[in-house]
């Protein structure tokens, strides 16, 4: 009889893995379980009791307001995502084609820079910056425009989302476009493909993975950010992010906004399952 | 002859501080097949690349067809070049990668599948045309790598050492279609390379590079029989190399003074010396006879053996003289069954006159 060596018993290498399984255990799977079973509760008198019904989801996802903040939220994010994407990418690709190697670097440290402030201090910057009398406005009027409402507006949001992820998207991107093989960009010149068309035809599919997956995360922090919507975009229509701190503070109701909370990792986790199948989709 | 088809004219390349190309002139013909030969760092890729657009010459003249290239931006030529990485776009398959010129250039996808489909069947690549190119072989991905250049029917094909990433038996074998395709199709081919075998095996003009500079222009066994000067003796096969002082010269006969021994060269009628003037000459190692008997007469070398290189006929040996000169001699295999090397007694090298070849310097 023969033993499969990947399935004898090692108790070396077990020990090297136990940290992770169980940290992932204990603060990932546990919690993520618990908020399940959690969306299965009742509250009574501003109390949590152990139940399982299904009222929550009947009253949560029965009510249009559920679907319009999830749709918001869905629209806001993938904007987000188009607009990082887009911003970015010229930066990401002046820095991997058009600059030194050492300028590169240099880049991506002070692209660094901006997560070793807090997000809400920056955001509360932009608070000032975006203000009816802040210094925007006061340039615009100064040619003669405005004052332009910012504040409390999808704009504001959006402006709020950039700041969360634009460094982000852009070092990702740098990443995955200076990892391109030069004599490929040559051939397509050399084969006729002038430099705008090259970065359509060669550039964005040779960096595909990488771009989709510095999409990914836009979305991802986007779609769960509670800051932007909150202090930049006024908070009204209510993001899910913000329904959920709304449903937990009136009324004590954990369950509900469980449901929420578990809506959102639904949606993130097709989300960017449907997006790394297509980041490594080969051709057959 | 007609006007040739490139004309490199005082052309100067330089990085920075350093000078990659230095004023060169050089003709290429119309269906010539030329190849650019030295060692790394010569600037013979460099060359290429200035012709195919890629750089610009510092200083000096490209022409192509008699129109000065300088300006033309690389998309706006048409120069195809085979990358010694190949290039192949990962993404697509083997015959959207031999439509990628076709594309660009603005033909319909009928004509462009059958155009690529066409070449793909021309280089045995019938049957792989819907496979991605990271699914096919070296020499399948190789040939891929032709068809995307020659799809569009250029007058001239740039090469950059396309064969260095096959196995040696492969490389004999794409030597051999490479020549025939060049021959089929009456076009230009430029093709960079520092393996002496591959130039010399598939160019009818080699052009030997060494640094920025172009050492000698000739056909293979011109090159290989009359290196001009140190340079091209040493990069070019395998050749034994002195240099001393004329001692005597009776009209074209000389007699040359080195730390091996004094020789006697032919000299050429071009050149002149006097006593005293220095000279280098060379002889090939496969000019050179050896003996375990002292044969007497001019140039002989007693030599000691030091070492041998066996690769089947042939065989190299690597002997040192008295003063520590050394020297090699190709000798066929059979010639060695009745000399006796094993001992370590004197063995002696000798060659007429006229086997020594005197170098420029």
């Amino acid at each position: 009889m023969t033993i499969d060596p990947k399935r004898r018993f090692d108790p070396y290498a077990l020990t090297w893995r136990m940290p992770i399984i169980v940290w992932q255990v204990l603060f990932f799977i546990g919690p993520l379980v618990f908020m399940i079973a959690m969306t299965f509760f009742l509250v009574k008198n501003y109390r949590m009791h152990e139940a399982f019904e299904m009222k929550n989801w009947i009253k949560m996802l029965g009510r249009g307001f559920f679907w319009d903040s999830y749709f918001l939220t869905l629209g806001l994010a993938t904007l987000s995502t188009l607009c990082a994407t887009i911003i970015a990418f010229p930066a990401a690709y002046a820095l991997s084609f058009k600059v030194s190697a050492n300028i590169r670097r240099w880049a991506i440290f002070f692209l660094i820079i901006p997560f070793f402030t807090s997000y809400l201090v920056r955001t509360f910057s932009w608070y000032v910056i975006l203000a009816e009398s802040g210094p925007i406005n006061a340039m615009l009027a100064y040619i003669g425009l405005g004052p332009y409402t910012m504040l409390n507006t999808k704009f504001g949001t959006m402006v709020g989302y950039m700041t969360l992820t634009l460094p982000l998207v852009v070092i990702l991107q740098t990443v995955s476009l200076a990892s391109i093989d030069r004599s490929l960009i040559e051939a397509a010149h050399n084969l006729g493909c002038g430099r705008v068309r090259t970065v359509f035809t060669v550039i964005v599919p040779l960096a595909k993975t990488g771009l989709i997956i510095a999409a990914v995360f836009c979305f991802i922090l986007s779609f769960g950010d509670f800051v932007a919507p909150y202090y930049l975009g006024g908070s009204k229509p209510p993001t899910l992010p913000i329904m959920i701190i709304d449903t937990t503070k009136s009324g004590q109701q954990w369950p509900r906004a469980a449901v929420v909370a578990v809506m959102m990792m639904v949606t993130l986790f097709t989300v960017a399952f449907a997006a790394i199948m297509v980041a490594y989709r080969k051709k057959t | 002859m007609s006007d040739p088809l490139v004309v490199f004219e005082n052309v100067v390349k330089r990085f920075g501080e350093f000078v990659a190309v230095e004023k060169m002139n050089l003709d290429i013909q119309q269906g010539e097949f030329l190849a650019l030969m030295g060692p790394s760092g010569c600037g013979k890729t460099t060359t290429l690349r200035m012709l195919a657009g890629l750089e610009q010459p510092s200083e000096g003249e490209i022409r192509l067809a008699g129109q000065v290239m300088n300006d033309v931006k690389p998309h706006e030529r048409d120069t195809p070049l085979v990358w010694q990485s190949l290039a192949l776009f990962p993404f697509l398959n083997a015959r959207e990668n031999v439509e990628f010129g076709l594309k660009m250039r603005g033909l319909d996808a009928a004509s462009r599948k059958a155009k690529a489909l066409n070449w793909l069947d021309r280089l045995g690549l019938a049957d792989f045309a819907e496979r991605p190119v990271d699914q096919l072989s070296g020499g399948q991905r190789q040939r891929v790598a032709l068809a995307r250049a020659l799809v569009t029917e250029p007058q001239i094909l740039l090469l950059d050492e396309p064969l260095s990433a096959l196995d040696a038996h492969l490389v004999i074998r794409m030597q051999g279609e490479l020549t025939k395709l060049q021959r089929e199709l009456g076009i230009t081919f430029v093709y960079v390379t520092h393996s002496q075998s591959e130039a010399f095996a598939m160019a009818d003009r080699v052009v030997i590079m060494g640094d920025g500079v172009i050492a000698q222009t000739g056909a293979a066994r011109e090159i290989y029989r009359a290196p001009a000067n140190r340079f091209v003796a040493e990069f070019v096969g395998r050749n034994n190399i002195l240099a001393g002082k004329v001692t005597s010269q009776v009209k074209t006969a000389a007699t040359i003074e080195t730390p091996a021994g004094k020789f006697k060269v032919n000299i050429p009628k071009a050149r002149s010396f006097s006593r005293g003037d220095r000279l280098s000459f060379a002889i090939s190692a496969d000019l050179v006879h050896l003996s375990d008997k002292n044969p007497r007469g001019d140039n002989v070398v007693p030599c000691t053996l030091i070492s041998e290189e066996f690769v089947g006929s042939v065989i190299t040996l690597f002997l040192e003289s008295a003063d520590g000169t050394e020297f090699k001699a190709q000798i066929q295999e059979r010639e060695l069954a009745d000399i006796d090397l094993k001992s370590g007694s004197t063995l002696y090298l000798s060659w007429p006159a006229a086997s020594a070849h005197v170098l420029e310097d």
